[in-house]
């Protein structure tokens, strides 16, 4: 009689633990998540900051370089992939820059993804915040594991400024964009820089821009020596436009499902564009 | 997606719905047929016993926070049905500021199998939770500053599926009639939008674990 008790209960015993070891053993640390919107974030953090100083050490005293704008990746995530092999398929190419909107919620799924499909990128690469990357929880994740809202970086002798302007995101309670940054980076420009080009996500006189003082920050960003033209993302479509009629020229970018590459390139005389499909 | 939002709350709502009516069938309560495996009765307690919650129920992870606890109520013939209620929080580490979570929980358990008096596995189970998290920053409908349905979702509730397996350890014991271990695997409508429209996306990336334990309270 106690044999087959020993008997009836082994099985039992056996499922408990098998179960709760399977369950453990296929879940893994980076399949329990605590909430969509927490910052418990995996994998590299500080992009922007270790890729601003590849490109800088990379182009060093150079007047002569590319790069390629894409912005609006979110929650396509099959053309981000596609876009990152073109750009990997392309020669002379310097670096990214991705314009925003990398999330389409906020969730930091949607960063860490992005992330990984841009981290194979063979050259290296910097995330402007997008409305969409502001959603709940979205900035902390975005400042954590890209960086500031406002950057600049020097691309041989062409200074980038990349700065916020979803005002709406922040109910135009902040300083957005901020024109402190803009001064204080102006005030610290090098000597060596002769050209500039601005950087958005959502240009003047879309709804996301403080429109009240959408010329006061044109007059601003006037101020850099030599301003090329300003790229913004945001709008999904690709579009140039010379928004204040002083021969300054817009460019916006289409969303990644259009799934076209914008090409500057860079002599030392002007600039060139060009569009590559993929 | 906010007409998908209430599909799922009416969903939720008419799945709990048995809780009421459960009462009629009280007077016969030897309507449940033996079987070889599932060896689960529902007492059907009258009155206001059947205020009082059947169980309590703890999670780890799962969308809910780190940990929730909870009460809740199980009904059906055999138990089958389980609504619970659960608070949950988020603690500063992995929040902007410590947060509190709160989950409404369906669960359907099909099937149990008795091995001998003490254990009983619940090979399969399922269900959907809708869990809240306070703080500022999370919206159910767009703040009004945005025009309308500019972002037409919300970042506040968010619905989740799961499937589940459970393990139960009856004790003889007048305060707990049983201790259940379970483990769901679950995941939430967006990450659901976003597998649908991403081939690249695989289900490692779209699926979470989450781990608890259930207690049967006293009532017998």
């Amino acid at each position: 009689m106690h044999k087959i008790d020993n008997k009836k209960k082994r099985p039992a015993f056996f499922y408990a633990c098998l179960f709760f070891l399977s369950a453990i053993g296929l879940g893994g640390c980076e399949m329990i998540e605590f909430h969509p919107y927490d910052l418990d974030i995996d994998g590299e953090t500080g992009i922007n900051a270790k890729n601003i100083e590849r490109i800088e050490t990379a182009l060093k005293g150079k007047n002569e370089f590319s790069f390629v704008f894409i912005s609006d990746t979110q929650r396509w995530y099959d053309e981000t992939e596609d876009a990152v092999a073109a750009i990997n398929r392309l020669e002379d190419i310097d670096f990214v820059i991705h314009g925003g909107d990398l999330s389409d919620f906020g969730m930091k799924l949607e960063f860490e993804q992005q992330r990984d499909i841009l981290n194979k990128l063979r050259v290296p690469y910097v995330c402007l915040l997008g409305n969409h990357d502001c959603l709940a929880t979205g900035e902390k994740v975005f400042l954590t594991v890209f960086g500031e809202r406002d950057f600049s970086f020097n691309a041989g002798n062409t200074h980038f400024v990349c700065l916020n302007t979803n005002a709406l995101e922040f109910d135009y309670s902040e300083a957005i964009p901020d024109f402190a940054y803009i001064e204080n980076d102006l005030n610290g420009l090098p000597e060596k820089i002769t050209r500039t080009v601005t950087v958005m996500h959502a240009a003047p006189f879309t709804e996301q821009f403080n429109n009240n003082i959408a010329r006061v920050f044109q007059h601003y960003i006037k101020e850099y020596p030599a301003l090329q033209f300003c790229l913004a993302g945001h709008t999904h479509n690709l579009t140039v436009e010379n928004t204040f009629d002083d021969g300054t020229l817009y460019y916006t970018a289409p969303s990644i499902k259009k799934r076209t590459l914008m090409h500057f390139t860079f002599t030392s005389n002007g600039y060139s564009y060009e569009t590559i499909p993929f | 997606m906010r007409r998908y939002l209430f599909n799922i709350l009416a969903c939720l709502l008419l799945s709990a719905f048995p809780i009421g009516t459960f009462a009629q069938t009280s007077d016969s309560p030897g309507a449940t047929p033996l079987r070889r495996w599932d060896k689960r009765t529902h007492p059907k307690y009258a009155g206001w016993e059947r205020l009082c919650p059947t169980h309590a129920k703890f999670q780890y992870a799962g969308g809910m926070g780190v940990s929730s606890f909870g009460v809740g109520w199980d009904y059906g013939k055999r138990r089958q049905w389980e609504t619970d209620f659960l608070a949950g929080f988020l603690p500063s580490k992995y929040a902007d500021k410590f947060r509190l979570t709160f989950t409404v929980k369906q669960n359907y358990i099909p099937w149990s199998m008795s091995f001998n008096e003490h254990w009983a596995l619940e090979p399969f189970y399922c269900g959907l939770y809708v869990t809240t998290i306070a703080g500022e920053e999370f919206w159910e409908k767009e703040p009004g500053r945005y025009p309308n349905r500019y972002y037409n979702f919300s970042t506040k509730l968010r619905p989740y599926i799961f499937i589940g397996q459970r393990m139960n350890f009856n004790l003889k014991n007048s305060l707990v009639k049983h201790v259940s271990l379970f483990y769901e695997v679950n995941t939430c409508e967006l990450y659901l939008i976003s597998k649908f429209t991403n081939k690249t996306l695989k289900m490692k990336d779209i699926l979470r674990f989450s781990f608890g334990a259930k207690v049967q309270l006293f009532k017998d």
